[in-house]
């Protein structure tokens, strides 16, 4: 038999071999190959980052004097209103202490923030991940909640010593309850991620909007956080109602489609929100259940 | 060829080649049998084979609609669904969870060495291990708050002695579920926003719960969050009667299924819901809609593995009551205010029609229900509790009492028709009156003196009607009430195909009532009609049986100046106003107005005067009949009417079972009730028709 053959064969073999040592393996086998080979990658994704990093410094640095004066007369207005915002932002924060005095009413503590660089997205739309160069050695811990200013990005999935990665809000895997802008009630809604096509937007879904929800017209209504389930906080902007709700087939709700409030996929920086005390479903998802019973 | 006979190739005996013959026959004809099984089962019987392969890999699960809306007569929603968020574990996920804890159950058992091992047991018992340990982690995400985890204070595994029922798996249920429905999850929570039968957790606990869950519990596992639609009730006990209540049921609504085609597939559904009393039984098939189906492929063990297709169910049609919410309600509240010595309510109805089109605004009736309580699974002691307060019973429409001093209107009319009496008779009317050797009293001792139809019926006169019934005698008296409806069957609907006898609300006491004559008494065996007998009916009392919606109808049909009124639940804004079988009250213009101006008077000076509305004129008739409760007498309070005086819109009528221990008279037992509606009517009603002569009084 020719050589090549015999060499090409072989090769089959060696290859349907580790297919089926692999599914053999026991399961932790499997899982620590998997995080050896995340830690292995991790520092690659942030040698990248920080090559983008440092290319988007240069190419900052390559702009005119002129571009440079105009860009810096921009910012000192926006800084000259932020510093208004501030300075009324800190007068209600002195206010609330005052008040919290008062009523000796102590504010817990809920959330420490990290803010994280984006590493890297996934590019298939399936997933609709991120990666942040923040991990477990940083004090990420799994299914905290992504954000962005006062928008909702996503919530953490897994967690590796110095990268983790972030369900996006249109990922599957990402579901939460809302209020709708403009339902005076204030009654909650579903949103979850859609699985898209390979070139698909990234969608997410809202559901069980009540029938005599009406968004004013023309305008696209805000989709907020409730605070009620224990992960993201009150109020933080999830992304807009598109126009077209449709009623169910059924006739009893509405449904919709959400527009995130990011292009999530553009995102260079995030802060992940780590709750001081571990919510149920943390461990739950940590699978240490079992030691709180 | 002498080569091959040379090397003996070919058989050379006459044996050899029998032989070889035979093998050739026996494979030809094996290839023969197989090639023609191939054709037969190929070209022949594929069809069949195709649909029996089918029938055997697929499976068809219907899903019950929405209920259709039930809205009032103003578009105010009287019963609609909310979304019920169940927590449900996918039996098919689990199998191997369900495998590890067989084998860990198994080697345990083993090495007890306890002889018998009972497999199915442990098979049992692996599964509801499973099942629990994933209810438990559903119910810590829920209950473990950062500030109960922070304090080490967290729920521990639940047990059969403390845990609240919906915290436990039963295996009963999930022998059931295995047995019947193995395909669909098995449900693990069925209400997580309202757990408990009892409803004892508010609306924002159970939200937070909800939102707990989705925003906690994973996406991608065995247990899933589902959705469905149950009925609600938002105004709680308000209307029970005409709304009625659901029930579980396993036959669903029609679906778009081509049944001839399926018929092979077995089919699996979800729990429907049907009505079980009031318009939600009397108009199920409107309010039901079509059931949805799913096409699955299904696994060897039974569990489902692909959706093939689908079509969703459509919500059944919404249905308008010709209900006003704001007058039942009065009419709810007012009957709630009539109380015994114990302060126990007393058994009591309201009605309120609208005169011209018989459109029934109000339809109340106490002891009553919340019908919540028994849309998802009521409770034994509920429904006792029910029971034993007598709460089934739709007395507006279902109890059958005597009417009492409300008949003597129709008393009245027959002495003037059959020509017995005239408007402005005077008749002498002493503290009582002697029929067949027995004195039939007043009720007032001292008697009313010389009384004509006007004053009579201020006053409600009995001597009057003794002397006017047995003028006219029992049949013209019995004509002229049914000439009135009273032994008319109401709220019929048109018959169906279906259903001949069909009624609005389900099961009104039309076979019950009684309008006697001679006839009649000698049918019941009790003998032949007397004299005491007619002036017994003539007072509203004796044999005589009606409804109070049968008088409300009376008291419409003489604002009307008409003999029949059609009562309807349902709302129709075209309605003509005409009535079923109506003609004319068959009074002349003195006489009618000599009628309704003695049921002004009653209001103004006489058994009413207690409810008179100051600035709004209403006319009525009070009445105060005996019955026997238990084998002792009672009295019935009525009272019946229509407002305004000169320009009638509404008709009523109220009724109230006296106890034994209690006081009730009409005018001031029933009386506050009818006030109450007509003025929750005024109020919404422009000035110009309620012809008020002042201000309505705010209440």
């Amino acid at each position: 038999m020719d050589k090549n053959r015999q060499g090409a064969k072989a090769s089959y073999v060696a290859f349907f071999v580790f297919v089926a040592i692999w599914i053999m393996s026991p399961s932790f086998v499997r899982m620590g190959t998997r995080e050896a080979f995340v830690e292995f990658q991790a520092p690659a994704l942030h040698l990248v980052a920080k090559g983008r990093d440092l290319a988007r410094f240069w190419e900052l640095k390559s702009k005119s004097a002129e571009e440079l004066a105009a860009a810096s007369r921009d910012l000192a207005r926006i800084n000259a209103a932020l510093e208004l915002k501030v300075r009324t932002l800190e007068d209600i924060r002195q206010e609330n202490i005052r008040l919290r005095e008062l009523a000796r009413y102590a504010a817990p503590r809920e959330f420490l923030t990290i803010v994280a660089r984006v590493a890297s997205r996934d590019s298939t739309s399936w997933w609709h991940r991120i990666v942040l160069r923040k991990g477990r050695s940083d004090g990420v811990r799994p299914g905290c909640p992504v954000v962005f200013s006062d928008r909702v990005i996503g919530k953490v999935s897994l967690v590796h010593l110095n990268t983790c990665e972030v369900d996006l809000v249109t990922s599957p895997n990402f579901r939460c309850t809302a209020y709708l802008e403009g339902d005076e009630q204030g009654r909650i809604v579903l949103v979850s991620g859609l699985p898209a096509n390979s070139l698909g937007t990234a969608r997410a879904k809202i559901a069980v909007i009540p029938m005599d929800y009406l968004p004013s017209a023309g305008q696209s209504p805000k989709v907020v956080t409730t605070g009620m389930g224990g992960v993201f906080p009150a109020g933080l902007i999830i992304g807009t109602l598109d126009a077209n709700i449709r009623t169910t087939q059924e006739g009893n709700f509405k449904e919709g489609t959400l527009q995130p409030s990011r292009n999530l996929f553009s995102l260079q920086e995030v802060s992940v929100l780590v709750p001081i005390h571990p919510a149920a479903g943390e461990i739950l998802l940590e699978k240490r259940y079992e030691d709180f019973q | 060829m002498r080569e091959l006979n040379d090397l003996k190739v070919l058989p050379s005996t006459r044996i050899e080649r029998l032989r070889l013959i035979f093998v050739f026959w026996l494979f030809s004809g094996g290839f023969i049998y197989i090639a023609g099984g191939l054709i037969v089962r190929q070209w022949l019987q594929s069809g069949d084979l195709k649909e029996q392969s089918d029938s055997q890999s697929r499976r068809i699960i219907l899903k019950p609609p929405a209920r259709g809306l039930i809205h009032d007569r103003n578009g105010y929603v009287l019963v609609e669904n909310r979304v019920r968020w169940s927590v449900k574990a996918d039996l098919s996920e689990l199998q191997p969870e369900f495998q590890a804890e067989y084998r860990k159950l198994l080697a345990a058992e083993k090495a007890r060495e306890t002889g018998h091992i009972d497999r199915e047991k442990i098979q049992d018992s692996a599964r509801l291990n499973v099942l629990q340990r994933w209810l438990d982690k559903v119910w810590f995400v829920i209950d473990a708050t950062s500030r109960n985890i922070r304090k080490n204070k967290l729920p521990v595994k639940s047990n059969p002695v403390d845990s609240p029922t919906e915290r436990l798996v039963k295996i009963d249920d999930l022998k059931k579920h295995l047995r019947e429905r193995r395909a669909l999850p098995f449900t693990l929570v069925s209400d997580l926003a309202f757990p408990g039968a009892d409803q004892s957790i508010t609306p924002e606990e159970g939200v937070r719960a909800v939102a707990r869950f989705v925003e906690q519990f994973p996406v991608d596992g065995p247990i899933r969050l589902d959705s469905d639609i149950i009925r609600t009730y938002p105004h709680g006990t308000l209307a029970a009667h005409v709304l009625g209540y659901v029930k579980d049921t396993d036959e669903l609504p029609p679906n778009s299924l081509n049944d001839e085609k399926n018929e092979l597939l077995q089919k699996l559904h979800y729990t429907g819901k049907k009505g079980a009393a009031g318009i939600e039984e009397s108009y199920n098939e409107i309010l039901c809609g079509l059931s949805g189906w799913e096409l699955w492929t299904k696994t060897s063990a039974g569990y489902n593995k692909e959706l093939l297709r689908k079509s969703d169910p459509t919500q059944g049609t919404a249905v308008t009551l010709s209900l006003d919410v704001e007058i039942q309600r009065a009419a709810e509240k007012a009957l709630a205010q009539i109380k015994d010595s114990q302060g126990k309510v007393l058994p009591a109805a309201a009605v309120m029609l609208d005169v011209n089109t018989g459109e029934i605004l109000a339809l109340a009736s106490q002891p009553t229900f919340n019908p919540n309580r028994l849309a998802d699974r009521v409770t034994r002691t509920y429904f006792d509790e029910i029971e034993t307060s007598g709460g089934w019973l739709n007395r507006s429409i279902q109890g059958l009492y005597p009417p009492g001093s409300t008949f003597k209107v129709i008393t009245a009319i027959a002495g003037m028709r059959n020509k017995v009496i005239d408007w402005d008779d005077i008749l002498e009317c002493g503290p009582s009156y002697r029929v067949g050797g027995r004195d039939f009293p007043e009720h007032d001792p001292a008697g009313y003196g010389q009384v004509d139809l006007e004053k009579m019926l201020a006053v409600s006169c009995n001597v009057w009607n003794y002397q006017v019934g047995l003028g006219v005698g029992i049949e013209p008296l019995a004509a002229e009430a049914r000439r009135f409806g009273l032994d008319t069957p109401l709220l019929q609907m048109p018959p169906t195909a279906d259903n001949k006898n069909a009624t609005e609300l389900p099961f009104p006491a039309n076979r019950g009532l009684v309008v006697p004559d001679t006839a009649y008494k000698l049918r019941i065996g009790a003998g032949p009609w007397t004299g005491g007998d007619t002036a017994n009916t003539a007072i509203g009392q004796g044999f005589l049986l009606t409804t109070p919606l049968h008088m409300a109808c009376v008291a419409a049909s003489i604002a009307r100046g008409e003999t029949r009124t059609t009562p309807t639940i349902i709302h129709d804004p075209g309605r003509d106003g005409r009535h079923q079988s109506a003609e004319a009250i068959g009074l002349n213009g003195l006489q009618l107005a000599a009628l309704r101006s003695g049921l002004n008077r009653c209001v103004e000076e006489g058994t009413a005067r207690s409810v008179m509305i100051p600035g709004l004129a209403f006319a009525a008739k009070t009445g105060t009949s005996e019955y026997f409760q238990k084998g002792q007498k009672a009295h019935l309070a009525w009272i019946i009417g229509y407002a305004s005086a000169d320009n009638p819109a509404v008709a009523f009528c109220v009724l109230v079972e006296g106890q034994l221990d209690t006081s009730t008279w009409g005018g001031k037992t029933a009386g506050p009730v009818a006030r109450d509606m007509i003025l929750a009517w005024a109020k919404k009603t422009p000035v110009s028709e309620v012809k008020n002569e002042a201000e309505v009084p705010a209440r």
